[in-house]
Order: C-alpha cells, then sequence, then structure tokens
C-alpha cells in the first residue's frame, strides 16, 4: 500500500503543468489508485496431539458399545477469514476396514456419532452420521474472523441399534471433514 | 463355563488440514477417526446352572442296585456370542463320581460315565463320552466342534445322554458329582 501511494505522488507531481512557466491556465488530471485484498480463508494448525483416544470401543464383558465412550477435543488454531464465511463438518461413520462383509445376524460393523465443530459460529456446525439430513451441518457468520475452531466427537451409537454387537477388527475407522468457506 | 475376553484399544487418529493457510475462500481439514474392536466370545449362562439326575439306580427288579435308564438332559447357554470369524465349541465332562473316594470293592463302580454334546453353534457338534473305570480313574475327557467361518450369536445347546457305569457294576452308595465345561474361543490352528 506504501509504495502505490509513492507511485502515485510522482505521477500526480508530473502531470502538473509547470508553474516556471508563468501560464495563466492550469491543468489538473487524476490518475486512479486502485487495488485488491482477495478473501482469503485459513483453517490454521490442529493442536492437541492429534488423535482422538476413545479408549476401548466395547465392554468386554458384553461385547457391546461402550456407553461412556469419549474423545478430548481436538483445536483448529489460527483460524481466519477475511470476509463472511459459511462453516460446514460432514462425517462418516466409523466402518470396520477389515470385516467388508455384510455381519450376521445380532452384528453390526459400524459405528455411528456425532461431530461438531464450534467457536466459529454462534450455533456450532453439527453433523451426525448415520442421518438422512444434518440441517445443522452448515453453519454462517457475517463478518470476518479469526479464532480456534474446536471439534469434537460423541455420542456414539452402534448403527442398527443398541441390541447388536460389534464385529472384532482391528480398525474401525471414520473421517470428520470441516471446510471454512468465504461468501462473497 | 469360560469366556475369551480380548482386550481392545480404540485410537482415534486426528490428521490436521495440512494446507490450512492458502489463500483461498474455501478451506478443509479432514479428520481421521480411527479404533478397533478386540475379539470377543462370551457364553451365556447355563440353564439350568446344575443338572440333578435324581436317584441313579433301579430300585427293584433284575437291575436293582444298576444304573437305571436315565433321559437325557438339556442345559442351554443362550445369547452365547463371538464377534470374529473362525470360533470353536468345546466340550469337556467329567464323570460323576461318588464322593466317598475309596475304591469300591469287586463287582462295584464309583463312577457314571456319559456323553456330553454341545450343539447349535457350527455345523458340526461337540462332543466327547467320557471312560472312567469303575475305580474313578480317567474320568475326563474332551471334545471339540468344528470352526464357524462368522460371528455368531446363538443358544448353545447342551445334552448329557447315555448314563452307564463300567462293567455295569452296582453302584457304590453315596452322592456323585461331576461337571461339564463348555468353552467357546478360536479355533485350533491345525499344525
Amino acid at each position: 500500500m506504501r509504495s502505490s501511494l509513492v507511485i502515485a505522488a510522482a505521477l500526480l507531481a508530473g502531470s502538473l503543468p509547470g508553474t516556471a512557466l508563468a501560464q495563466s491556465n492550469t491543468s489538473t488530471k487524476n490518475v486512479g489508485i486502485v487495488g485488491t485484498v482477495p478473501i482469503i480463508c485459513a483453517g490454521g494448525t490442529l493442536t492437541g496431539g492429534n488423535t482422538f483416544d476413545v479408549g476401548v470401543l466395547i465392554d468386554t464383558t458384553t461385547g457391546f458399545l461402550r456407553s461412556e465412550l469419549s474423545a478430548p477435543d481436538q483445536t483448529l488454531a489460527g483460524s481466519y477469514c477475511s470476509t463472511r464465511t459459511t462453516i460446514n463438518v460432514v462425517a462418516t461413520p466409523m466402518t470396520a476396514q477389515n470385516f467388508t462383509v455384510t455381519p450376521p445376524e445380532g452384528f453390526s460393523r459400524q459405528v455411528d456419532y456425532t461431530a461438531t465443530a464450534s467457536g466459529w459460529t454462534t450455533t456450532p456446525a453439527s453433523y451426525r452420521t448415520g442421518e438422512a439430513t444434518n440441517p445443522a451441518a452448515t453453519q454462517s457468520r457475517n463478518s470476518a474472523f479469526t479464532g480456534p475452531i474446536t471439534v469434537g466427537i460423541g455420542g456414539f451409537a452402534t448403527t442398527g441399534g443398541s441390541a447388536l454387537r460389534l464385529v472384532a477388527d482391528t480398525t474401525y475407522r471414520g473421517t470428520v471433514t470441516v471446510t471454512l468457506t468465504a461468501v462473497d | 463355563m469360560k469366556k475369551l475376553l480380548g482386550l481392545s484399544a480404540l485410537v482415534l487418529v486426528v490428521f490436521p488440514a495440512a494446507a490450512m493457510a492458502q489463500a483461498n475462500p474455501s478451506n478443509t481439514g479432514n479428520v481421521a477417526v480411527n479404533g478397533r474392536v478386540a475379539p470377543v466370545c462370551i457364553l451365556g449362562g447355563p440353564n439350568p446352572a446344575l443338572v440333578d439326575l435324581g436317584v441313579m439306580i433301579a430300585i427293584t427288579g433284575t437291575r436293582a442296585g444298576r444304573i437305571a435308564v436315565l433321559p437325557a438332559q438339556s442345559v442351554s447357554l443362550p445369547a452365547s456370542f463371538c464377534n470374529f470369524a473362525g470360533s470353536q465349541v468345546t466340550v469337556t465332562a467329567n464323570a460323576l463320581l461318588a464322593a466317598n473316594a475309596g475304591a469300591p470293592p469287586a463287582g462295584f463302580a464309583r463312577a457314571v460315565n456319559y456323553t456330553a454334546t454341545a450343539a447349535g453353534w457350527a455345523a458340526g457338534n461337540a462332543a466327547t463320552t467320557t471312560a472312567a473305570t469303575a475305580n474313578g480313574s480317567s474320568a475326563s475327557s474332551t471334545g471339540s466342534g468344528p470352526s464357524h467361518p462368522l460371528p455368531k450369536l446363538a443358544d448353545i445347546g447342551v445334552t448329557l445322554s447315555s448314563f452307564s457305569v463300567p462293567g455295569d457294576n452296582l453302584l457304590v452308595t453315596g452322592n456323585y458329582s461331576g461337571t461339564v465345561t463348555v468353552t467357546l474361543g478360536p479355533a485350533a490352528v491345525a499344525n
């Protein structure tokens, strides 16, 4: 910005008629100066160990999903956007990666949960896997903002109902995706 | 009844958005969520937990003092399950032995043999027949069923049948007791 003003001043000076010529008329020209600040959004850096540690998925005395599952929140620090924005969160269920066939009666190979992204909007963006619709998944903010985004997961439930047990598998995997989008 | 309990640990890994600081009006961060479920087998509680055969000998007639015809006995282990493929039922039976451990006189026995069969799990049953001698030695025997290829939830039915006495001897007086142990767990791996 500063260098642009210097150039403009020089141009203005050059456009003035030489006063030493003592002409009776003066001439003035305007040179426009324009600049652009692009919309920029940055999601920040994830802190919190990069790991949701929920612990053991099942109660080994019953085979059912543990009722007290929880995971510490993760934080996206340094997030900012230079204009109004929407924040969106989507997630996929935790699914057995090795046991890929349809489980037998009485079993499930999937766990649903709710993912939330809070701190950016008044109402956190929230997405529950397995739901037909997630109207709270996208939230809007009408101003530029910088601040941390807290990402959390919770509300774990066995897909198909609590009467089902989870098949053994070394890896159950899901994904949470948080998107910041500038709104022109 | 035995339970196979596997330790299970869940690790959820979060991957930060690698390129979040780009001059872009839209930024996306992906978070992977990982976990695992350990293999677990649990047998339902046996119903009944105790099989009472009552009086086991004929009281009158030509077989007085010798084992009577005892009806088969059924025990259910409801809602037994394994959450992994390749599980197997094993039955270990111990013949009923007289509480009096003394050697029986000639012509007498202190053991009652029987066949224990566990059904309802794999394509074939797990079965074994005890072969205790008259004095009660070698009272234990074990049999296993085939492997089941998928996780399973089912009632396992155990039948005790074909009660007999070594040599069809007379049974010594007293209280008799035996045990049946049902094990549900990973199928044995052939060498």
